[in-house]
């Protein structure tokens, strides 16, 4: 018998590996983590204890990792709604900051409101900024189909660089003495805190925002026709579903949620607009969003993981491991994660064929 | 006078990684594959070749660890979306990503050290006291000079080789190139890594010999400026390398301008390149949207060859 192999791409793959895949690839993660820290002279297993305490092993860290996963959240939410209709949005940070830069503005402003008042329309800004600092991104493609990859990236780029512009000039803060801040808010503007916590309730907030999202991408008729759209361009297109309108909205809506982020992110936790507002929050949205392979509700889980991550790794500097092991691992927990998808995709398929003399000695023709 | 004369002579100075980075990708995206990793691979190109050449105090030792640095990640790179035929977006961007954090983590310590090398420039003798030309042109580094005879190496063998056949024809048309015996595999592969060395030595560039200093991020986009560089000079080697020059240019009219001291905020200077990307890709996609003049046609497709 001659025996051959070939790779074919199979139709769907069991649905228990579907669920283990990610599982694994985190675990696959955290090991080549592990690895990376071995390499750099570090007991890898003293750091991920540190880790585990510094983040859901306490009451402290499970405080700090609910507010690091709440930006997350809402950046991964971002990332994963402009992907059920096929668009990148890795502008989650520009996005973030231009939400901030509004809720700022607001807060600096329109001080003729009521602080609560203020507050809420200080998130709203926020929400309005996010959405019209995307929306500027997707008219290049809707109009002319120019990727929007690059058009939202570069305009992280420029959102930070306006933030600076603001804080170190008409904004910045006479006291600072060159220091990157804002003036300080007005009082009352801040987050109320969740009772008995140290968590304010950007967290729910977010909770709220991604049912919210769920329901009108998945539930709703507009949500169905932006899915067919998403899979389908052609399709949507000989449906006369408008897509140029509906890739600006999307975009403009996953604005939104990345904007929401900057506007709880200066309410909840820097209370002016500073530098580092956000630490990679859209980059890591991205990861987040491809670890809940775009499910929305799944965005959730893959945040919190990804936050804990984070929160811990600030733990591990007192070991001598340096912050950005966090990254890393998230990067590779997605390498992880591509690379099982890839082996699920495919199947390898071990065909035996008869020789040709072996035909031939039972009397039929090759 | 001396205003442009500078501008023009930093502008070649900040041109000559984006050409490299924006030619490795060339390079990549002619054969099929297009990698958004270019940014993290120019970090980690950065970061390793800063650390060698610190420790050695050899600049070439650097440069030759910075490129093994980019290849590396662009290996990683072929091995996902060649081998196990992963989305090239998505794998470029976690790329971009890994690399970040990968550059991050390794330098820690080494920011605010200098490497003891010494890349100087070498005028050339005669053509360097030409006025303004000799300047802008004709007094800078064996890298920068080195620039426009890869530009014309890599059209050569595209255009007049059968290896740059074969690698077109990968990108082109990589069922039929296959059929007729093309290894299409290997060489996306060996373009991928080929691309990804270049973008470390770009990276490199910047911290060895551009700000002779490592900092978290330091490249700030430069690599994705590169990969617009590829649309803006539609896949040809010659208009990549202008565009690189043209965009170095832009680049230092903002360091001159803040030189100078005119009255605007160094940030608002500091969009200008971005800001510029943006317009002159914008411009560019209308002009070339309803024919997608050398746009490989394969870009971004795994090649399967059970599907031919």
């Amino acid at each position: 018998m001659g025996v051959s192999l070939r790779l074919e791409r199979r139709m769907g793959a069991p649905l228990a590996l579907r669920i283990a895949a990610p599982v694994l690839a985190v675990i696959a993660g955290l090991v080549a983590g592990g690895i990376v820290m071995a390499l750099g002279g570090h007991d890898p297993i003293d750091a991920y204890i540190s880790v585990w305490e510094g983040s859901l092993g306490s009451t402290d860290g499970l405080q700090s990792t609910l507010i690091k996963a709440t930006p997350l959240v809402l950046t991964g939410l971002a990332v994963a709604t402009a992907l059920r209709v096929g668009l990148w949005n890795i502008g989650g940070e520009g996005q973030l900051i231009a939400g901030a830069i509004a809720a700022t503005g607001t807060g600096l402003y329109a001080t003729v409101l009521p602080a609560p008042l203020l507050l809420v329309a200080m998130i709203l800004a926020g929400c309005v900024g996010g959405a019209a600092w995307a929306a500027l991104a997707a008219i290049p493609r809707a109009l002319i189909g120019l990727n929007e990859i690059i058009v939202t990236l570069f305009m992280n780029y420029i959102a930070i660089l306006f933030m600076d512009y603001l804080i170190f000039g008409p904004w910045g803060d006479p006291k600072a003495f060159g220091f990157a801040y804002s003036r300080a808010l007005p009082d009352g503007t801040s987050l109320p805190l969740l009772p008995g916590t140290g968590v304010h309730i950007g967290i729910l907030l977010a909770v709220v925002v991604a049912l919210g999202a769920w329901w009108l991408v998945e539930r709703t008729p507009w949500g169905f026709s932006v899915r067919v759209a998403g899979g389908n361009p052609r399709a949507a297109e000989y449906l006369g579903l408008g897509m140029t309108r509906r890739l600006v909205v999307v975009l403009a809506i996953s604005g939104a949620i990345a904007g929401l982020a900057g506007a709880i992110e200066l309410t909840g936790v820097t209370s002016r607009l500073q530098e580092g507002i956000s630490v990679n929050y859209g980059y890591s949205g991205v990861l987040i969003a491809f670890l809940a392979r775009g499910r929305l509700l799944a965005v959730g889980v893959a945040a919190f993981l990804f936050a804990a991550l984070v929160v811990g790794s600030y733990a591990l500097q007192t070991t001598g491991v340096a912050q950005p092991i966090a990254t890393i691992i998230q990067a590779l927990i997605i390498v992880f994660l591509l690379a099982g998808d890839a082996v699920l995709a495919f199947r390898l398929r071990v065909t035996r064929s008869p020789l040709v003399s072996e035909v031939a000695a039972a009397g039929g023709r090759p | 006078m001396s205003f442009w004369v500078n501008s023009l002579s930093v502008g070649i100075v900040l041109g000559t990684p984006l050409a490299y980075a924006a030619l490795g990708e060339l390079i990549a995206e002619r054969a099929g594959v297009m990698n958004l990793g270019v940014e993290g691979m120019m970090l980690m190109g950065a970061v390793v070749g800063f650390i060698v050449a610190v420790n050695t105090h050899s600049a070439v030792a650097g440069f030759a660890a910075a490129a093994a640095a980019g290849a590396a990640l662009a290996f990683l790179h072929a091995l996902m979306t060649i081998g196990l035929r992963v989305n090239q977006i998505v794998m470029g961007l976690t790329l971009t990503i890994l690399g970040a954090g990968l550059s991050a983590y390794i330098g820690t310590g080494y920011s605010g050290r200098r490497p003891e090398v010494n890349i100087s420039a070498i005028p050339i003798p005669g053509l360097s006291s030409l006025p303004v030309l000799g300047k802008v042109l004709f007094a800078h580094d064996v890298f920068a000079y080195a620039v426009p005879f890869l530009a014309l190496a890599i059209w050569f063998l595209l255009y007049r080789t059968r290896l740059g056949l074969w690698l077109r024809a990968a990108g082109e048309q990589p069922g039929a190139a296959d059929a007729s015996g093309v290894p299409v595999f290997l060489i996306r592969y060996v373009a991928v890594i080929v691309g990804g060395a270049l973008a470390g030595l770009a990276g490199a560039y910047f911290s060895v010999v551009y700000t002779q200093g490592w900092a978290e991020g330091m490249t700030n986009g430069r690599g994705w400026i590169a990969i617009a560089l590829v649309i803006f000079g539609t896949w040809d080697p010659i208009w990549v390398l202008l565009g690189a020059l043209l965009f170095g240019f832009v680049d230092g009219l903002n360091f001159e301008l803040q030189g100078i001291g005119v009255p605007v905020s160094t940030h608002l200077l500091a969009m200008m390149p971005y800001v510029f990307t943006l317009v002159v890709l914008v411009a560019t996609w209308t002009r070339m949207r309803h024919r997608h003049v050398g746009m490989p046609e394969a870009l971004g497709l795994a090649y399967e060859r059970e599907a031919r």
